[in-house]
């Protein structure tokens, strides 16, 4: 049974207090997955919050096939690909040809492994560039399975695509995720053995 | 190399990944969406069919009123335009042929005459 059933019943019928609820409960879940998804962009916040308004004018048509969380993801993924393809053709247009586009932004920078990674900024900046520096299906995959705990059933239909399908791109995720995220595990299992 | 390798990257990686911390949210986050929603619905008001047709219920009962009670005004300033009376067209303009055509005590002869004097009735025959 979906948790967030009532609220969503009474949102739906127009009451704003219980939307503002819904927001409250998945508004740290969204911008999460929004500043993963877009390599922790500046405007991850505003994105997120644009997420919340296309989910208050669609909630009418949200029939409950699926849980709220999962269809508010959708949403938010929906929302980031519209966000990158304007940002795409926005830059097509004003970076002439040879100039740094969106794809192209520059690769994470190397940790040194001595460096401070401990604070949780520090540890979310690597964590959000190494995944940007992933091909969209694959960090799509890996971001809703690791970073937001869904399982696999709901990101086969928050991504339409077969299980299997998201099985093989989470492995592959993490397998090109290993080596930008190699400091952090090197001081993960140093702290394990202390 | 232990075959097991593979699976333990696979499971230190999603470790990792869970254990980031998450975005921090700013403090009026929920009041800048709740901005954001009475904005939009002010324009996007405009393309909401169901509002749009509740708002003019009073628009359109009006005309209703104003469509049932407008005859009675107008009916005899014009009959011949609301009862819907063929108009007469210039090319039926009444000449004395056919003046007398409508005549009911009119004579053979005054007929012919009448026909013969109007060039209008020569031409369109």
């Amino acid at each position: 049974m979906d948790p967030d059933g009532a609220l969503v019943e009474a949102a739906a019928s127009g009451s704003r207090e219980a939307f503002d609820e819904l927001v409250r409960r998945h508004q740290s879940a969204i911008v999460t997955l929004v500043r993963a998804l877009t390599g922790g962009r500046d405007d991850a916040e505003d994105l997120a919050q644009e997420v919340f308004v296309r989910a208050w004018r669609s909630l009418r048509g949200f029939r409950g096939d699926s849980a709220f969380r999962t269809w508010l993801h959708r949403v938010a993924i929906n929302v980031v690909r519209t966000s990158h393809t304007r940002r795409t053709r926005l830059m097509r247009i004003f970076v002439p040809s040879g100039g740094m586009r969106d794809e192209d932004a520059p690769p994470p920078e190397a940790v040194d492994a001595e460096e401070p990674v401990d604070t949780a900024l520090a540890r979310r900046q690597i964590v959000e560039r190494a995944l940007a520096t992933l091909p969209d299906d694959l960090r799509l995959a890996v971001t809703l399975r690791d970073l937001q705990g869904m399982d696999y059933k709901d990101i086969a239909a928050a991504l339409g695509v077969p299980m299997g399908t998201v099985e093989s791109r989470i492995f592959r995720a993490r397998q090109r995720l290993k080596p930008l995220l190699a400091p952090l595990l090197t001081r993960s299992a140093g702290e394990d053995q202390r | 190399m232990d075959q097991n390798e593979p699976d333990r990257d696979q499971e230190a990686i999603a470790a990792l990944l869970r254990e980031t911390p998450a975005a921090p949210v700013s403090s009026n986050f929920l009041a800048r969406v709740n901005e954001r929603i009475d904005e939009t619905a002010g324009w996007l008001g405009l393309t909401n069919f169901r509002a749009w047709t509740l708002g003019l219920v009073p628009a359109a009962a009006a005309l209703v009123l104003l469509a049932i009670l407008w005859p009675a005004t107008t009916v005899t300033s014009s009959p011949a335009t609301l009862t819907g009376a063929p108009q007469i067209s210039s090319a039926q303009t009444f000449t004395p042929a056919s003046y007398t055509d409508w005549q009911q005590d009119v004579t053979a002869n005054a007929l012919l005459e009448a026909a013969l004097r109007s060039p209008a009735r020569t031409d369109a025959r």
